[in-house]
């Protein structure tokens, strides 16, 4: 008869489960702090004194801490109207791409339709022209348009797709059986009901991604809005940020709190995203086709 | 999955029969699917046509020719891809700048992102903290960046100095020394590493628990369910994550144009990448013929990476979906 | 749920758009709703501190006269220009633009800008410094009209000069003076420089100015012939390249490091000596100085006699081509320039402006040391030049400053790296 010996305790699984997540959360706090420091520097310049920052060598934490300066800042111009149609031009955006994109990604990913292949690389290759060689051209374009002070040129693009997010969703959507595609098919589904009611849902870790990528590159864009727009009162936050950049000198602490503030929705939204995005379905479990 | 398989065969004999009656309509699945696959890709194609493909011919046009944006534009043949091999020296410049970025900094982040998102996807306390803050570093874009940066590289007050010297090293002069400019971007560009994650997150979300668990009852290492598992199973996301990279850092540009004064490139034109080179010929020169040659060139380069990049991927990328051709 | 949401944003947003772009849609209205003429004027001053300024000039204008009504957009400083040709090229410019003043000739040779000598007659001219003006003509007319300028002066800490021995009422005049008084006013802790009496690249002064005064005031490019390679600017480099050994490249770096982000100044905080800057320096000092006792003097110069060399900048008002209202505009460009509004300018930003008679009044105006630094800039301005863009040789900066800037490494000889520069620039001469 073979007694087993009983586990030491740092055999068993639950110690080496914990072993392994206090290892990993070590690792992850030293990471943060190297990751953090270049942010904690950002809001410590944005609660100092223009004198402070002008000091040398400088100060690692604020000797007073002038949260006014956020207030200040804000008030130096309309930052809440620019922070509205910043909201709105990178809303748009996000919708536009998320619908827009996935539909055309679904054609490449799944759709075995007459030139497919050849027309994937004419899409790739529009992602390698460096956009300053077409941007003369594209304004001289939408001011024929009339697009010129308007959104338009901001907006519009977003609905009719980006090389970067098909590409991403096409990837994304190879990964997905077909199988349940062809049971659907063979159900009597079209493909806008199969991309409604299969894909979109096994997804949607990769749709909320072109979500949070298509808002932040409106929301930090800054040669689109300035190309196009001329009036003051359209601008956006970028643009504005630029104002207490002066030839002379930069007005650090008010950039940094305006910065800092700019950030917040970004955050915010990946924040609140992540929730979705992990959640987010698991392919072979969760659908009965 | 058994399931699907009784319900396929079953569906495929009806199907057999069905096949019959419908090459008897007028339109044959063929059609169907072309139909549908023009339909769902038509908005790309307005785009195409309507935005892109004119100022991209233009362009093109402008590369053989003396083009000033403003007040001329007469054909001069291949004269601007001349000038480029035999009378700009900083053409190979700027060349081998961008390549050396190219070469550093796709593999380091790659390997970083997806060392992140593993790390990042484990069931540990404040996960959502963390991925959070990771995160932040990709989403703080513009000019502050990289005048924070200017600031954290500076030799002897700098932060990044200051954090080596607590290790025992001493920090070089990064953006005035000709040697460290690169580095110092390579490691900006490390720091924002986050924004990947994010791509590879959204991946390792797909991957299905069963495998693992299999995996676990075989007595696999955890080494071997990474190389086995989790690898093959992202690899698509790998795949595009390393092709975007890669085109994206052959257009690199924003940080040299800021961070070097005036946009010159840098102490000794260590910082002139290719599209900085581009960027004055174009807009301080008002050479924006040449400059479109210039960005011609890159697209044959980068396209016939692109090429050679995804005929490689054929043998490593792995679609569960079973598009494996 | 998520999906269903998505739709409905999207379906409202698209919706809104529409509806929201064409009613946002204000195409450029031509004229007030009194008749005025309605003039585009895009500058770069958006800052708490200029952008006031501009402001006052600009409701002035508006209210002393019935016919032209100017409306200020502010763009960020480099992205300005670039919109700007984008819509010259697309046919849709401001009718007035802040430009820089050393690439007027290479604008106008592009046909980005209107000639504006049907605009002025020949007594306009006289109101500027005849070097501004200079600048601003092509072909023999003008393509812009001198806004403001700078140039460049030597500051000096007194009390270092006091503590070295040195008397604070004579500055150096001479790069041999120069040399002497800066190690006197050195203080060294061992190996570590506690304060650094001069370096010459550190300011806002560049090797290429020091190369000029050497070679009594020839740049690299005049009148379309090449003088990079030149004895004296041979001898200039390697006067530089000594500084450098002198103090060591560490001490350079580590010093240049801390101002380079514009944070602080070595200057005002009393680790540099001597210091070269623009006149608005000044400014920096008196807010952020605390009582620092300083002086003001000319750059000193190569030899005795060889003149006291200064680069110069400034911004222009000019009218891209293709403006709607050049008429109008230049009217506005007219009281911008005038006497009344230079003068404003310049005592509340200090700058040197272009219109003589302002200049003049603010000296007569400013008291204490605000008018000895002015006083000392205007007067600097005999001996300023500017260096406007060769049109044959665009970018022959890039070309030169590698050599130099290896020479400094201490990897070529000066002579070497001239002669190769001088080469290289030749290579890229434009038909």
């Amino acid at each position: 008869m073979r007694t087993a010996a009983a586990p030491k305790f740092y055999e068993t699984k639950k110690f080496k489960d914990n072993l392994k997540q206090t290892i990993i959360f070590i690792v992850l706090l030293a990471g943060s702090v190297l990751v953090l420091s270049p942010l904690w520097w950002m809001i410590s310049t944005s609660l100092k004194s223009p004198a402070e920052i002008a000091q040398y060598p400088p100060t690692f934490v604020p000797k007073e801490f002038h949260f006014s300066n956020y207030v200040e800042a804000w008030k130096t111009a309309p930052f809440t109207r620019w922070a509205m149609n910043t909201f709105f031009i990178a809303l748009c955006g996000m919708a536009g791409s998320v619908l827009v994109n996935s539909l055309v990604a679904y054609a490449f990913a799944k759709i075995r339709f007459k030139g497919r292949n050849a027309l994937f690389i004419v899409v790739l290759s529009t992602m390698l022209i460096p956009g300053f060689v077409t941007m003369v051209p594209q304004y001289i374009l939408f001011s024929k348009l009339g697009w010129v002070n308007t959104y338009l040129p901001l907006i519009v693009p977003a609905f009719l797709g980006s090389a970067f997010f098909i590409f991403l969703l096409r990837q994304f959507m190879m990964s997905i059986p077909n199988e349940l595609i062809e049971a659907a098919v063979l159900d009597g589904a079209n493909h806008l009901q199969i991309w409604w009611h299969i894909m979109l849902p096994l997804t949607k870790p990769a749709l909320i991604t072109v979500a949070i990528f298509s808002f932040n590159g409106a929301w930090n864009d800054l040669l689109g809005p300035l190309l196009y727009i001329n009036d003051e009162s359209l601008y956006t936050l970028q643009i504005g940020l630029q104002t207490f950049k002066g030839t002379v000198q930069t007005q650090w602490h008010y950039l940094m709190a305006m910065s800092v503030m700019v950030l917040l929705p970004v955050v915010l939204l990946f924040f609140f995203f992540q929730k979705h995005f992990i959640e987010g379905s698991n392919i072979a479990s969760g659908t009965k086709g | 999955m058994k399931s699907y398989d009784t319900t396929i065969a079953r569906r495929g004999a009806g199907l057999a029969e069905k096949k019959e009656k419908t090459s008897r309509r007028r339109m044959s699945r063929q059609t169907r699917e072309n139909i549908f696959g023009y339909l769902f890709i038509s908005p790309w194609i307005i785009g195409f046509l309507g935005l892109t493909l004119g100022p991209l011919l233009f362009s093109l046009f402008a590369s053989f020719t003396d083009y000033n944006i403003t007040s001329r534009m007469n054909f001069i043949g291949l004269d601007n891809f001349k000038r480029m091999f035999t009378i700009d020296d900083l053409f190979k410049t700027s060349l081998w700048n961008t390549l050396y970025y190219v070469l550093f900094s796709v593999p380091l982040t790659t390997a970083g992102a997806i060392f992140l998102s593993v790390l990042l996807n484990q069931k540990v306390r404040g996960m959502k903290f963390f991925r959070t803050l990771y995160y932040l570093p990709a989403i703080l874009s513009g000019v502050a960046v990289y005048f924070l940066w200017m600031q954290l590289l500076s030799p002897s007050t700098g932060l990044v100095n200051t954090f080596l010297a607590w290790i025992g090293i001493e920090g070089p002069a990064w953006l005035f020394d000709p040697e460290w400019t690169k580095p110092a971007l390579l490691l900006m560009k490390m720091w924002s590493v986050g924004g990947g994650m994010l791509l590879y997150l959204a991946s390792l979300q797909g991957v299905s628990a069963s495998l693992y668990e299999a995996a676990d009852l075989d007595g696999a290492g955890v080494m071997q369910k990474f190389f086995y598992i989790t690898l093959p199973m992202i690899s698509p996301i790998i795949f595009f994550d390393v092709l975007t990279s890669t085109i994206g850092a052959f257009q690199i540009f924003q940080e040299a144009y800021v961070m070097t004064e005036n946009g010159s490139g840098g102490p000794g034109n260590s910082l002139l990448f290719y599209n900085l080179h581009m960027w004055n010929n174009a807009f301080e020169v008002f050479d924006m013929g040449y400059a479109s040659a210039m960005a011609w060139l890159l697209f044959i380069v980068v396209m016939v990476l692109t090429i050679i990049n995804m005929k490689l991927g054929k043998k490593w990328v792995h679609y569960e979906g079973g598009d494996n051709k | 749920m998520k999906k269903g949401l998505i739709f409905i944003i999207s379906a409202i947003l698209l919706i809104g758009t529409l509806a929201g772009c064409s009613g946002e849609e204000s195409v450029q209205a031509e004229k007030t709703k009194d008749g005025k003429v309605i003039v585009d004027f895009w500058s770069f001053w958006g800052s708490e501190t200029r952008r006031p300024i501009i402001e006052k000039i600009i409701e002035d204008f508006n209210n002393s006269q019935d016919e032209v009504f100017v409306k200020h957009t502010y763009l960020p400083w480099g992205d300005i220009w670039t919109k700007n040709l984008a819509s010259v090229a697309a046919g849709n410019p401001a009718d007035v633009i802040i430009n820089d003043i050393n690439s007027v000739a290479q604008r106008a040779e592009n046909a980005q800008s209107e000639d504006l000598s049907k605009y002025i007659d020949e007594s306009f001219k006289n109101q500027f410094y005849p070097h501004l003006w200079e600048t601003v003509m092509y072909g023999d007319k003008p393509y812009a009209v001198p806004f403001n300028t700078d140039t460049r002066l030597l500051f000096y800490n007194k009390d270092a000069f006091k503590e070295a021995g040195l008397d604070p009422e004579k500055p150096p005049a001479t790069w041999a003076e120069l040399e002497e008084y800066a190690a006197k006013l050195d203080i060294k802790d061992g190996d570590r420089y506690e304060r650094v009496g001069f370096y010459p690249l550190w300011g806002s002064i560049g090797a290429a100015s020091w190369m000029t005064s050497a070679d009594g005031g020839k740049g690299f490019i005049q009148d379309g012939e090449l003088y990079i390679n030149t004895p004296k600017k041979q001898e200039a480099l390697q006067w530089l390249l000594g500084w450098k050994e002198r103090l060591g490249e560490k001490t350079v770096q580590s010093f240049e490091a801390e101002f380079g982000s514009e944070q602080s100044n070595p200057f005002i905080a009393g680790k540099v000596a001597m210091w070269v800057d623009i006149g608005t320096f000044y400014t920096q000092i008196r807010d952020y100085g605390e009582d620092m006792n300083f002086g003001v003097a000319p750059i000193p110069a190569f030899e005795k006699g060889s003149g006291n060399w200064s680069d110069g900048g400034g911004f222009v008002a000019e009218i891209p081509k293709g403006a709607k209202h050049p008429e109008e505009a230049m009217k506005f460009i007219k009281y911008l320039t005038g006497p009344e509004a230079q003068k404003y300018w310049a005592m509340k930003n200090y700058d040197n402006v272009a219109n003589k008679e302002a200049a003049e009044a603010v000296v007569n105006e400013l008291k204490g040391d605000d008018k000895y630094v002015y006083e000392a800039s205007v007067k600097n301005l005999d001996q300023t030049q500017l260096f406007p863009v060769p049109v044959k040789y665009p970018d022959y900066q890039n070309r030169i400053n590698p050599h130099i800037d290896s020479v400094l490494l201490g990897k070529t000889k000066p002579e070497k790296a001239l002669a190769k520069a001088e080469k290289d620039v030749e290579k890229l001469k434009r038909k």
